[in-house]
């Protein structure tokens, strides 16, 4: 199984944002691939912009839970950038705290759907008789809409920021399970597993240190569609009011409110909507040059 | 071909089966049990114990398990515990607009996307291309409910071509309908339209690379004859796949789109059913949603026969 380690690289890179990337080439090796796919650049400069936000935001805005009734339902302008809305509060620093949240919403899916979907995904590719069952229970899983699925947990569990993490780990896990055994299924038949199965390595061993680090680059890739996802079905279960709990401030949340005042105030639509749109396009340009540049068989495919 | 018929059916099972016991935990994860619900918040404990014995609350989760199987063989999804009626009459009076509206958000999205995938795999890398898939990039990333907002907004404030939002049932006239179905159905069907367009480019770029396109252009055929009947109908199984694959994310965004434009449809039964906390209705509309997704993607498995002549012959 040969995963151009340049690619690896790249990936691993990319995926932490320059957190930690020191792998034989750095991060300067990254940008400088990404760069050569202007689409997928612009991608990531989406991505830094919106994780700028969110991360350093916070701390610059005023309170987004203040009211100023008196102020209630003004119009974009010095005072209120974004404008206010129906009790007053400042819909710039409620888009910008919903940035926070829509981020620590997507990063912990993804490590959720990542680490279920990871371990179902290699017990059932590596021992053939766990196969059948635990694929079959994530084809029930997959058999519901994400949305769906994930309306149903929220109406079981409870609306709050941790259940809508759950819900979601769970609707994304089996996808990300469906990935990881397919290409362990492959790699199972390598000869270098069968050389380290000779070797006496634990069954634990095989899985950890030369199963897994094979099958990463296309999970990598589902990183980031799932991130996109994520974001996405949290606006859209605060907007259905079966999600984040009204008064944290959320992209959904606000649309929620905004959508009654359409007509009067459509800044509470416009400006949460752009922040959705500019998160989500940024994770989908990042994805798509992300995948062209792991999955050679992509490349030329999507320009 | 009758192997592959009886094997795709069969391998249903297990999945339904899977399904019917997922709908099954979903209720018993919920805190508090539905008895307490039904009784009302003033009920005593002797109360409470009388319901749960009349909806059989009282026995064993293995015993409660294997009648929930029976009761949905026999397409009994118990009674709604806030509308007092059946769940399947609830779903049955709200299954028109839903399946009207996920009707012609397909059609739209088939309508917009296939010829724009067309249009891009055959121009690839010239401006048309890029500025098509440009669009279908914004397509995927704009979520339904705000294409929605912004629809209303535009379309139905400002121009006044459309109701706001509302449904107008089929009994009143079909003309109605469709004039209340246009925004709802075109916020839907857009996102679904820009997936439908990105296969369609790759797909049918992978066959207009084969040997016989170059065999067929190579013996003077007729541009046209030779997309329309050679390549389209080689790259027809991605398409025809992702329209189904896509069909969940098409239900699933019908509930929320449904709740943008004030639509009585399954959607708003559900939210509204969780706003109450009206388990029943929950797991009848989630099972009949699964069904229904199963049931598309079997027949999308069953089109290839007609798509490709190889299926035939396994």
């Amino acid at each position: 199984m040969s995963v151009p380690s340049a690619a690896r690289d790249l990936a691993s890179a990319a995926l932490t944002l320059g957190e930690r990337t020191e792998r034989r080439h750095g991060l300067g090796y990254a940008v400088a691939l990404l760069a050569r796919r202007k689409i997928a650049l612009i991608g990531v400069v989406l991505m830094i912009f919106t994780v700028a936000v969110g991360v350093l935001g916070p701390a610059f805005v005023r309170d987004p839970l203040h009211m100023d009734v008196t102020g209630r339902l003004a119009a974009p302008g010095s005072s209120h950038w974004f404008g206010t809305d129906d009790v007053g509060r400042d819909v710039f620093s409620r888009v910008v705290y919903g940035a926070r949240l829509s981020l620590l919403v997507g990063a912990t899916t993804v490590v959720l759907a990542f680490v279920g979907g990871v371990a179902c995904g290699l017990v059932a590719g590596y021992y053939p008789r766990l196969d059948n069952p635990v694929m079959r229970v994530m084809d029930g899983l997959m058999a519901f809409p994400a949305i769906i699925l994930a309306i149903a947990l929220m109406a079981s569990l409870g609306p709050s920021v941790t259940n809508v993490i759950v819900a979601l780990g769970v609707v994304y896990c089996p996808r990300v399970a469906r990935t990881v055994r397919g290409s362990v299924l492959v790699i199972r038949e390598t000869p270098y597993v069968e050389a380290a199965r000779a070797l006496g390595a634990a069954d634990v061993v095989v899985l950890l240190r030369h199963v897994f680090p094979n099958c990463l680059s296309p999970v990598i890739v589902q990183a980031s569609f799932v991130f996109a996802a994520a974001v996405l079905s949290e606006a859209a279960l605060s907007f259905l009011g079966v999600g984040v709990p009204p008064f944290i401030p959320s992209w959904g949340n606000i649309l929620s409110e905004g959508r009654l005042y359409l007509i009067q105030a459509p800044w509470l639509v416009l400006y949460p909507g752009a922040a959705i749109m500019i998160t989500i396009l940024g994770l989908n340009l990042f994805g798509d040059g992300l995948r062209d540049l792991l999955d050679p068989r992509m490349r030329g495919l999507t320009n | 071909m009758k192997t592959y018929i009886v094997g795709r059916v069969l391998a249903l099972i297990p999945v339904a089966l899977v399904v019917a016991t997922i709908a099954f935990v979903l209720i018993h994860l919920a805190p508090g049990d539905p008895a307490s619900i039904i009784a009302g918040p003033d009920a005593s404990a002797d109360d409470i114990g009388k319901i749960q014995h009349q909806l059989g609350l009282d026995a064993p989760l293995p015993v409660q398990l294997v009648r929930w199987y029976g009761r949905l063989l026999q397409g009994d999804l118990g009674t709604s515990i806030f509308l007092r009626k059946p769940v399947t009459a609830a779903i049955f009076d709200r299954v028109e607009p839903t399946l009207l509206l996920t009707a012609v958000a397909t059609l739209i999205s088939v309508i917009i996307g296939v010829p724009a995938g067309i249009v891009s795999a055959r121009r690839q890398n010239t401006a048309a291309d890029q500025s098509l898939m440009m669009f279908a990039l914004i397509g995927i990333s704009i979520p339904n409910f705000l294409l929605g907002l912004l629809m209303i907004l535009v379309f139905a404030v400002r121009l006044g071509w459309f109701p706001v939002a509302g449904y107008s049932p089929l009994e009143d006239g079909w003309l109605a309908t469709l004039r209340s179905l246009v925004l709802p159905a075109f916020a839907l069907g857009f996102v679904q339209s820009a997936l439908v367009a990105r296969i369609t480019r790759s797909s049918m770029l992978d066959v207009l690379r084969e040997q016989f396109i170059l065999a067929a252009r190579a013996k003077g055929l007729a541009e046209k004859a030779l997309v329309y009947k050679h390549a389209l109908k080689n790259a027809m199984i991605p398409i025809v796949t992702i329209i189904g694959v896509s069909f969940a994310l098409l239900i699933g965004g019908a509930v929320v789109v449904e709740t943008v434009f004030n639509i009585p449809g399954v959607g708003r039964l559900i939210i509204s059913a969780v706003l109450r906390r009206d388990y029943p209705v929950i797991q009848g509309v989630v099972l009949c949603i699964a069904g229904v997704y199963m049931l598309v993607n079997l027949l999308v498995d069953l089109s290839y026969l007609f798509l490709d002549p190889r299926v035939r012959y396994q």
